[in-house]
């Protein structure tokens, strides 16, 4: 019965996401195919050149044709091939590119919520010392800054105020080398993605501890002689945590978005990066496959994050 | 004795008042007292008097190359230094927040044009009007808003000021439509809209005059929440080079231009970073001050 409930659910959420997902794509193929101009103008080619061009790619066939093949090519996994560098395929493109976004955004969802936990239990049991106060308003700030601003200033004191300092010796190198970084080349922009989320993170875990740690059970395991790190981790935190997980969902969300500004900021090959050059460079193709695949990661994250609470918190049922 | 009948009338008198100004009064009382959020607002203030002044003087071109030495650091002439063109940065700075407060209010406004009426009808009517609205928010909220803002500019063609407003504002309605549903919502089952229907008041008059005043509060404090929100969108889509195109200048771009040269004068970075932290912190302080002195029984 129970399970019966859980798969309606997840089945309703794939419906939707599906739904989405063809809305998404529809609009924006159809409106960017009717944008004037194409990516072929700028080559100055003949006329006789041009129609050639448009023909192979089948660029010179109603629009719904089109478009009928690029849902088919989408439900074998296919994008097509690009129009800028010509006959590259997407598919295998933009699929190593997504491995390395998520190798950036892993790691940054694994400072958000490590740093912003530990940020936000420290303050709790400190509650209204130096340390609250530093570690609260070190949350406001984080969340008041755009990530690339953080990133800017991580870059300032990494690649240019540390290389003054030490002489040349120690310095982070702006640029990336090989297909995935190496974890030092990682960890900065990993930082600046993950920040701000940290800081809500931090807050939202001290508001939680706050009222977890004044409730009766926890008096209980302290008048049972529990250690108290035992009653924090063990009993509090765990209570603790339900609100937290109620964010992943936007926070994983965040992390893909952000990653577009801090791809393009540190140089990093991911999807982020190409997303924007293939806007700059008109290589339609490929903004609506990246595109498509974001709408398809966010609605399986959410649907992913939404599954877990039932595991965490057992009150919550579909 | 002799003073009761003064006494009776003020007691008669004054309540009268004090109701018609009752919200506002009490809401200005606390704000008063949040030192934080007024600090935010008088800069929030002298800001919009930048952007004012902007429009008319500032002490060299946005757009003119040449005016400084490039890369030039700060100097008396100059308190700000000079861009890789040997533009005036202070001077761009000025224009770049006429520009962050036109897109974050000209936004909330497209925002509350959009969001309130939508909102008001599909609570207060429920049925398919609130269904319809509901999947539409819904798909919305299943994609990344900052690409969709990203591929809006792209499909309307790059971009004049108009477009950004409009692009980030399909963007961010649904927060509104979503609050103001809420709130119609609750509202419509309260006594005194009961006792409007009784007395027979139209639709209209029950949205416009009883629905809209008491959900007030709240719509104040998500639409300026809302600017800041815009303030950011712009910059990003500028710092991608995809927002306001140069040479008219904008945060967003500065510091995209700056982030290329960190190296050799980080003031040209700098710069629009620190006004756009501290523009988006004043408004996130202003905002949250509203809603503690508007809302007092909404907890953050």
């Amino acid at each position: 019965m129970r399970w019966r409930g859980t798969l309606l659910y997840i089945g309703q959420r794939l419906l939707l996401i599906a739904f989405t997902v063809l809305a998404v794509s529809s609009i924006v193929f159809i409106g960017i195919h009717r944008l004037p101009g194409s990516v072929f103008v700028s080559e100055r080619l003949r006329a006789s050149q041009m129609q050639a061009l448009l023909h192979q790619y089948g660029l010179d066939r109603p629009l719904w044709e089109q478009y009928r093949d690029f849902l088919l090519g989408l439900l074998h996994g296919d994008l097509g091939i690009s129009y800028v560098n010509q006959g590259v395929r997407i598919s295998p493109l933009v699929g190593r590119e997504a491995l390395v976004s998520a190798e950036v955004g892993g790691l940054a969802l694994l400072f958000t919520i490590g740093l912003g936990m530990l940020l936000g239990v420290l303050a709790a049991i400190r509650q209204n010392t130096w340390l609250d106060y530093l570690f609260t308003s070190t949350a406001v700030v984080g969340y008041s800054m755009p990530n690339f601003v953080i990133a800017t200033f991580l870059l300032l004191i990494f690649a240019v105020f540390l290389q003054h300092l030490t002489g040349g010796l120690l310095y982070y190198q702006i640029g990336w080398t090989g297909t995935f970084g190496s974890l030092g080349e990682i960890a900065i922009p990993a930082f600046a993605l993950g920040f701000p989320y940290a800081s809500v993170v931090a807050r939202l875990t001290r508001a939680s501890m706050l009222e977890v740690i004044r409730q009766d059970y926890i008096r209980t395991a302290r008048a049972k002689g529990l250690p108290e790190q035992l009653v924090i981790v063990r009993h509090a935190l765990r209570n603790a945590l339900i609100p937290v997980i109620t964010i992943l969902g936007p926070l994983v969300v965040g992390i893909l978005t952000g990653s577009v500004v801090i791809e393009n900021i540190f140089g990093i090959p991911g999807l982020g990066k190409e997303f924007v050059q293939s806007i700059l460079n008109r290589d339609y193709n490929i903004v609506v496959g990246v595109f498509t695949m974001y709408a398809a990661l966010v609605g399986i994250a959410n649907l992913i994050v939404d599954l877990l609470y039932p595991l965490i918190d057992p009150r919550i049922r579909y | 004795m002799g003073t009761q009948p003064v006494a009776v009338t003020s007691l008669l008198a004054e309540p009268m008042v004090r109701r018609r100004a009752g919200l506002w009064t009490d809401a200005w009382r606390r704000l008063r007292r949040n030192r934080l959020a007024l600090a935010a607002a008088a800069y929030l203030l002298a800001l919009v008097g930048v952007a004012v002044l902007a429009a008319f003087w500032t002490p060299y071109s946005t757009t003119h190359q040449g005016v400084v030495l490039p890369y030039q650091g700060p100097t008396a002439a100059h308190p700000l230094g000079g861009d890789a063109l040997g533009r005036d940065v202070l001077s761009r700075l000025m224009g770049g927040a006429q520009i962050s407060l036109l897109v974050g209010v000209g936004t909330q406004v497209v925002v509350l044009v959009l969001g309130v009426p939508l909102g008001l009808l599909a609570g207060y009517f429920r049925g398919w009007l609130d269904a319809a609205l509901s999947l539409v928010i819904n798909i919305f909220y299943g994609v990344p808003d900052l690409l969709v803002a990203l591929i809006l500019i792209v499909l309307l063609g790059h971009s004049g000021l108009g477009q950004i407003i409009f692009a980030i504002a399909v963007t961010r309605w649904m927060d509104m439509a979503r609050l103001v549903r809420g709130q119609a919502m609750s509202l419509r089952e309260r006594e005194f809209v009961e006792a409007a229907r009784c007395c027979g008041s139209g639709t209209f008059k029950i949205l416009s005059r009883h629905l809209l005043p008491n959900a007030l509060g709240p719509i104040i404090v998500q639409a300026t929440l809302g600017i800041p929100q815009a303030i950011l969108f712009e910059a990003f889509l500028s710092f991608l080079g995809l927002g306001v195109q140069p040479p008219t200048p904008s945060w967003g771009s500065m510091a995209a231009d700056g982030v290329q040269a960190i190296r050799i004068s980080p003031h040209i970075v700098l710069a629009p970073t620190i006004a756009l932290s501290v523009t988006l912190m004043a408004f996130n302080f202003v905002g949250d001050g509203l809603r503690d002195a508007l809302d007092p029984r909404q907890r953050r």
